[in-house]
């Protein structure tokens, strides 16, 4: 009720600056929306001079959403791939860096200073390197264009920010609640899954989002190294787009693109609010 | 850390040894059907057969034709899963891409059957390349059932394009697919009849008056290149067009070709005042046919020049080109015409899938359907064909708007030689691009020295 009341008392400068930020958020999507229902739309005209639905019928070929939504597109499979892809790095990357956070965070040991720069690495160095010299390699191995392989490779540019960011989770839990728990006769296991992880969970929540949202737009590694066989939104969409001209159908297949995305953020919200502010500590 | 990376290593390591046993031995046998089949000792029902055991077929190509793709699924897809192969399109942004992917995998290692590549759609350059690192599986085209749809007498001018693919023998290591020629288009909404130029003299005088409404894609892109090279033709000192750009540059030499193609490259500077600006006035060549498009759909430009014989059709049907979109006979008498084609590269993994699915392709069905669903010309020669199959290629062909195809054809001719399109290509990046003061003679000698052989 609180937040509704305070609602009301916005002042004309407070809606123009929310107002603005709105505008920047969805004015992009507003062309690629009205490109993608376009038949013909040249410039200087405002809308499209022909839509879509106007030569649906007459067209031999599926056009705009009729290309995006057919499976001819690849929009079905590249987003089931950019899923798949997404989710096991995720997983991947958590296993690796959550005892890393762990010891990074609490543990002091020779050579640590020097180890956090060097996490940073791969932040540094031009992906289209990384690929290419991974490309070698993979090669060799018969990793290249399995899933497996772009799994692997999507660990390298997410590893650093999720290690980043557990860590400093970790740094904001001290070591106290763990250490209660023990006195009080709780178990290794039970500590991590009642304590530890309750604990961590926004933080964690919000790492695992961001890598997978990093998964799910890495372009290079995956064209790379997939060999054209893996297909995933930014590659499809890259592919579609390398022309520089973005016709309907391209327009559609980014906008496909971006839902996961937005599908997710809307999930974590709600879920990084609850356990922040309603379950949170006190549970 | 440590464990996580010993796991990582060790399923690497496991992963690739499973699979290194069962591909190493289809590989062997690969490699043995190769050899057989191009010594003549394997009859097409074995090849047949064989096609039915392997995995799949990759097909890599430029997939940025959503027709093209349309087609390719709904077509192509089953037609070769009645053959019992599972055909895998595999789109890719550049064709260089899928050549850059065979020539790593050789390097690494990977050599017959053991790459994943298996047909490729190209011409030109990408050929050139292959052909020059023996990338390729061997002489198969005049050996599928279908190449009787193909003129390979080597008496016959028809035979031209079969046999040289952009001056590059082909030596049947790849197969004609499509037939295309650089044709132009204009807005028929800004452009008269009677002011559409025939030459590049033309050309010029319309941009004195109308200045700003003509451009060409930029070289090194292909469509680029031809422009050029029509440019060059039209300018040639000695009045024969194409003829002495059919010899390679070896046989040509540096000093002859510099005369022969100054006076042309002289004309493009020339225009260059008059062609469509970027910010800045400095001239806007759009790096490739989609860009050009744009700018010819936004009347930005009043041209636009690429291969399509059936361009505008399908710029109408898929909207990429403005309403009043019409074709146009430009330059007379010296429009380019060439082939692109199916190859199999030498690591090809599955290659008897390759054989039958370039061999279907080469079929008439194969060929009408494509002709009249994704208007991409027939790479079959129609005299080859019986009377009843020449009408079914005839009423697939989509519509021409503003000229014939017997103005086409009347008009048509011959490219460059691929070994002369580098140095081309080099020369009008320094002259034009950079703005170099350097005589076109020594740009030439350079550009020469530079491709000497290795």
């Amino acid at each position: 009720m609180q937040t509704a009341s305070r609602q009301m008392k916005l002042s004309v400068f407070q809606r123009f600056y929310i107002l603005a930020i709105v505008a920047f958020v969805l004015g992009p999507f507003l062309p690629l929306i009205i490109q993608s229902l376009a038949f013909r739309w040249a410039w200087p005209d405002l809308l499209p001079s022909t839509w879509w639905l106007e030569r649906r019928t007459e067209s031999p070929v599926p056009l705009a959403w009729d290309y995006v939504l057919s499976p001819y597109s690849q929009v079905g499979i590249a987003t089931i791939n950019t899923l798949f892809i997404g989710f096991a790095a995720t997983l991947l990357c958590l296993m690796i860096c959550l005892p890393a956070a762990r010891a990074l965070a609490r543990n002091r040991f020779r050579g640590k200073r020097a180890f956090e720069f060097l996490l940073s690495m791969p932040l540094i160095v031009p992906e289209a390197v990384i690929g290419m010299a991974l490309l070698m390699i993979y090669i060799r191995l018969g990793l290249a264009g399995s899933y497996t392989g772009i799994i692997i490779a999507h660990l390298i540019p997410t590893i650093p920010y999720m290690v980043r960011m557990l860590t400093s989770v970790y740094q904001g839990l001290a070591p106290d609640y763990e250490e209660q728990a023990a006195i009080l006769g709780a178990g290794r296991l039970q500590i991590l899954l009642r304590v530890t992880l309750p604990m961590l969970m926004p933080g964690l929540v919000a790492g695992a989002l961001f890598t997978f949202l990093v998964s799910s737009n890495v372009f290079l590694l995956t064209f790379f190294l997939g060999q054209g066989r893996i297909v995933t939104l930014p590659t499809l969409l890259f592919s579609k787009i390398s022309g520089g001209s973005l016709d309907a159908s391209a327009a559609g297949i980014a906008l496909v693109a971006s839902l996961p995305g937005i599908v997710l953020f809307a999930l974590s919200e709600r879920l990084v609010r609850e356990e922040l502010f309603v379950g949170g500590l006190g549970r | 850390m440590k464990k996580s990376r010993a796991v990582a290593a060790l399923l690497a390591a496991s992963i690739s040894l499973a699979g290194a046993a069962t591909v190493a031995n289809a590989a062997e046998q690969s490699a043995s059907f190769r050899q057989d089949y191009l010594a003549g000792a394997i009859t097409w029902d074995k090849v047949e057969s064989r096609a039915k055991g392997e995995k799949e077929l990759n097909f890599y190509y430029w997939g940025g034709d959503d027709t093209l793709n349309v087609w390719i699924d709904s077509v192509v897809r089953p037609a070769m899963a009645e053959r019992g192969i599972k055909l895998n399109p595999v789109r890719i942004a550049a064709t260089k891409d899928a050549v850059d992917l065979v020539l790593t995998e050789l390097a690494a290692g990977k050599a017959e059957g053991e790459g994943s590549v298996d047909v490729i759609w190209l011409n030109g350059e990408n050929f050139f390349t292959l052909a020059q690192q023996d990338a390729l599986w061997g002489s198969f085209a005049e050996t599928l059932p279908n190449s009787k749809n193909f003129v390979w007498d080597p008496a016959s001018p028809l035979s031209s394009p079969n046999l040289r693919d952009f001056g590059t023998e082909t030596n049947g290591r790849e197969i004609p697919w499509s037939g295309e020629q650089y044709v132009c288009a204009m807005n028929g909404q800004y452009v008269q009849a009677a002011d559409t130029p025939a030459t590049f003299a033309d050309l010029k005088a319309y941009l004195e008056d109308n200045p700003g409404k003509f451009t060409y894609v930029k070289p090194p892109h292909y469509v680029g290149n031809t422009f050029v090279q029509e440019a060059i033709y039209a300018h040639n000192p000695d009045g024969n067009g194409a003829e002495p750009f059919q010899k390679s540059v070896n046989e040509l030499g540096a000093e002859e070709l510099a005369r022969l193609i100054a006076p042309g490259l002289d004309y493009l500077k020339a225009i260059e005042p008059l062609l469509a600006t970027a910010d800045g006035g400095k001239p806007r060549y759009p790096e490739d046919t989609a860009a050009l498009d744009n700018m010819f759909l936004n009347a930005e430009v009043y041209f636009n020049c690429k291969f399509g014989i059936y361009a505008v059709n399908s710029g109408l049907i898929t909207g990429r080109y403005p309403e009043a979109a019409r074709e146009f006979i430009f330059p007379e008498k010296l429009m380019i015409k060439n082939k692109n084609y199916l190859a199999i590269p030498l690591n090809s993994p599955n290659p008897a899938s390759a054989l039958v699915f370039a061999d279907y392709m080469s079929s008439v069905d194969a060929q009408a359907s494509k002709l009249k669903t994704v208007g991409y010309p027939v790479g079959i020669d129609p005299t080859q064909l019986s009377a009843n199959d020449r009408e079914l290629v005839k009423i697939a062909a989509p519509s021409h708007y503003g000229v014939t195809s017997e103005d086409l054809d009347a008009n048509a001719v011959a490219d460059t030689n691929a070994s002369l399109v580098d140095i081309i290509e080099a020369t009008w990046l320094e002259y034009i691009e950079r703005g170099s003061d350097k005589p076109i003679a020594d740009i030439v000698a350079d550009a020469v020295g530079k491709s000497a052989p290795e």
